[in-house]
């Protein structure tokens, strides 16, 4: 016959404050876990959020990203001619050539950091389908004017209508976009031409093509790079995304070993509470023996215990991880980080279902395995030993 | 029975507990040690490579400008320098597009005037000037990919239209964690002969002959360029380096909020340890206090016990994470770590291992503070009531 649950509720209200604070201690690991995913979470999103399924990159060959990448104008001119490109609703190819530029900006609070602008053509806003205009309206050539991604605009405190200086000259602000949290919102659209000019520096960085619908993207892969006028190389925007988003991944192994080491210590604190409970309560064990419950119900009467304590303690876990992922995300609006392109994207903080799995798992091992030792001890006493002791 | 022979039984009364309490403080300092050493490596990084005394100038609009190459040979008016030379940003990859590192077309004639804390062999800078596709290589980056000096690879241009074939003549010794490559610009230059040229430079370095000369020089560098086709910024190489850390701030304050929870997880798990040791001990303790000892000698050995067991924890925490750090980077030295990434090249400052400990003996005491002095205020007879 097994103990009723209510035995280990009110066990563990008998003790609160020791239990509480082991409670405590497990929420602080969960906390902690969800945090770091939250945030390997939010830095993969930016990035694998930013690719559309049927977009191609073409780059130089063995370029890693456009930012390091050169295509000349002749290039770009062979490859809007191309067969297999989806066509806009004007009949023009959906090819978007663009020249990437990583200027210095101050930041409000007087630092310098890389932002990533990139010149394009109106097209490029049919091509990035991710990318909506909010406010204001697409830039002009040949004047200076620039159309901010939402976050960089908080950032560098650039709203609609404003000025700001970057490279040789300044820029009016006479659009804002959102690509909903990818990383096209940290950075600045001008005008491919003014960014050539401001750069001093001819052709583009690459382009991204739309493949139209029946079309097959990897003939079309075959042929860009096979023309041997060019060294270039096209990849599908996905797999492009996902090699910049590998690094997060590897950060994901830190975050795990990380996690087992916070884990590992919460095990230790659930073990002196659960053995401290144990020994507290050796008589009423005994009693429980005599009465007739057997070696089993004890032991997983015990194991219930440690299982509603590491629960408890998930429970208020996600709770403080969610308070802190809002407030990292409202208050700080977000986390900058320095990609590999060298310029700056605030990433938000994500809650993951991966992330709560893992803060779960571990929560659970730390119920188990902090549970386990105890309610064996608490199983195998001699029932005439922990009856002498009433 | 000494205070100290108390103390200590008390710690040995319940081994396993003392134990598990120890090594969860341990395990905890060990990743708040690691937490901190992130920030303090890179730091420590900048610090030993970079150089007050060395001036880096660049376009003022950011690094992707290009700066006209006749700057260069402006900048030799200036009185007070004694080296200058260039970087150009080759950008090549090599082998594979995940091969990525730094790759600079310089002037060989002045490397070692400019660099001289790089420490690179003078027979190496020798050959470096006399022969034209060589290169030097970062010993870092020796390692990684297993190169010997004489041999040739080739980077594959991706901001540059060409691909150039380099002999390796030298190392850049380790220790500043140079993870570059140089290599002569003229042969850049020549391989460019034929799809335009290249006359611009990316950057330009000076040294200045005396550290008290540096300010001077960068104004009389801003000054000479302002309102010139291209005007500059000039600024010490650390400055410099220090924008780049800059951009990494947010992700460090969330590294330093992981560290405060898992702290604060650690205090919670060592001060319920300490509550139960205290409640388990309300008889004896009320038996010391009616046999003549005072609230405070009580409180003292009490308190005395948490603290030595964060101060035990922290040992084996700031400790471990010392000894792993330092054989990682032991490691690093000899064999292959590619896959430690930048890991082999940090080390944890015995500042970060005394922080770690400090940490560990604070938990000890705030979590011993308030079962230590509930403990201390038992009452006597109340006490003596329950136990009887």
């Amino acid at each position: 016959m097994a103990l009723p649950l209510g035995y280990n509720v009110r066990s563990l209200l008998l003790r609160r404050w020791t239990n509480a604070f082991s409670a405590g201690g497990i929420a602080l690991v969960v906390a902690a876990t969800m945090l770091l995913a939250a945030l390997v979470g939010g830095l993969q999103h930016i990035l694998v959020a930013a690719g559309e399924a049927d977009n191609l990159v073409i780059m130089r060959k063995g370029a890693t990203n456009d930012g390091s990448s050169q295509v000349p104008r002749d290039a770009a001119l062979a490859i809007r001619a191309m067969a297999g490109i989806a066509r806009g609703a004007n009949g023009q190819p959906l090819a978007s050539a663009e020249i990437v530029n990583q200027p210095f900006m101050r930041t409000p609070a007087g630092g310098r950091e890389n932002v990533l602008v990139r010149g394009v053509e109106p097209v490029a806003f049919d091509v990035h389908r991710s990318v909506r205009l909010v406010r204001g309206r697409i830039m002009q050539p040949k004047l200076g004017e620039i159309v901010v991604g939402a976050d960089a605009s908080r950032r560098y405190g650039a709203p609609l209508g404003s000025t700001i200086h970057f490279g040789r000259r300044d820029w009016k602000v006479v659009g804002i976009f959102d690509s909903g949290g990818t990383a096209f919102d940290s950075e600045i659209w001008a005008d491919v031409s003014d960014v050539q000019d401001d750069t001093r520096r001819d052709g583009y960085s690459g382009m991204r093509i739309t493949v139209a619908p029946g079309a097959d993207g990897r003939t079309l892969i075959r042929r860009i790079e096979s023309d041997g006028r060019f060294t270039l190389q096209a990849k599908p925007e996905l797999a492009y995304y996902g090699e910049q988003a590998e690094t997060a991944s590897s950060l994901y192994v830190l975050v795990l070993t990380l996690a087992v080491i916070m884990a590992t210590g919460a095990t230790f604190g659930a073990l002196n509470t659960m053995y401290a409970a144990v020994a507290n309560r050796t008589a009423e064990i005994g009693t429980l023996r005599a009465l007739g419950f057997g070696r089993g119900a004890i032991l997983l009467s015990f194991l219930t215990e440690s299982l509603i304590l590491s629960m408890v303690g998930m429970i208020a876990g996600v709770a403080l991880a969610a308070l802190a992922m809002f407030a990292v995300n409202t208050l700080l609006s977000g986390v900058a980080f320095s990609m590999m392109t060298f310029s700056v994207a605030t990433v938000l903080l994500r809650p993951s279902a991966g992330g709560a799995l893992m803060g779960l798992a571990f929560a659970l091992a730390i119920g188990i395995f902090g549970g386990i030792g105890p309610a064996w001890r608490a199983a195998h006493l001699r029932v005439t030993d922990a009856l002498r002791r009433a | 029975m000494t205070y100290g022979r108390l103390i200590l039984r008390n710690l040995t009364r319940h081994p396993l507990r003392t134990l598990l309490t120890t090594l969860s403080i341990g395990l905890s300092i060990f990743l708040v040690c690691a937490v901190l050493t992130l920030p303090a490596a890179l730091d420590a990084v900048f610090e030993r490579a970079a150089s007050n005394q060395r001036i880096s100038v660049h376009h003022k609009a950011g690094l992707t400008y290009w700066l006209p190459g006749s700057f260069v040979r402006k900048v030799h008016a200036i009185p007070g320098v004694s080296g200058i030379n260039q970087f150009s940003w080759f950008g090549g990859i090599y082998d594979e597009p995940k091969n990525q590192f730094p790759n600079f077309a310089v002037d060989p004639e002045t490397v070692g005037q400019v660099w001289p804390d790089y420490n690179i062999a003078p027979d190496a800078l020798e050959r470096f000037r006399r022969i034209r596709n060589g290169a030097l290589v970062g010993a870092e980056l020796m390692a990684q990919f297993g190169w010997r000096v004489g041999q040739l690879i080739t980077l594959r241009g991706t901001v540059f239209p060409v691909d150039l074939t380099f002999e390796i003549v030298g190392v850049m010794p380790s220790g500043g964690g140079i993870r570059m490559l140089w290599f002569n610009r003229t042969y850049l230059e020549e391989a460019m002969e034929p799809k335009g040229g290249m006359k611009n430079v990316g950057m330009i370095w000076m040294r200045a002959e005396r550290p008290e000369l540096v300010d001077g020089i960068i104004k009389q560098v801003d000054a000479l360029f302002r309102n010139s086709e291209a005007e500059v910024a000039a600024e010490t190489e650390k400055a410099f380096f220090a924008t780049f850390l800059d951009s990494l701030r947010g992700l460090m304050r969330v590294i330093l909020i992981v560290g405060f929870l898992v702290v604060g997880a650690v205090v919670l798990i060592a001060a319920n340890t300490s509550a139960m040791g205290v409640r388990e001990r309300i008889p004896e303790i009320a038996i010391l206090k009616s046999i003549g000892f005072r609230r405070g000698p009580i409180l003292a050995a009490l308190l005395a016990e948490s603290m030595l067991q964060g101060f035990a924890g922290g040992l084996l925490g700031a400790g471990g994470a010392y000894a792993i750090l330092e054989a990682l980077r032991l490691a690093g030295k000899t064999g292959n770590t590619a896959f430690l990434g930048p890991l082999g090249g940090f080390r944890m400052s015995p500042i970060v291992a005394a922080e770690g400990l400090a940490i560990a003996v604070v938990v000890g005491i705030v979590a011993g503070l308030v079962p230590a002095w509930n403990g201390a205020r038992i009452n006597v007879v109340d006490a003596m009531r329950r136990l009887f």
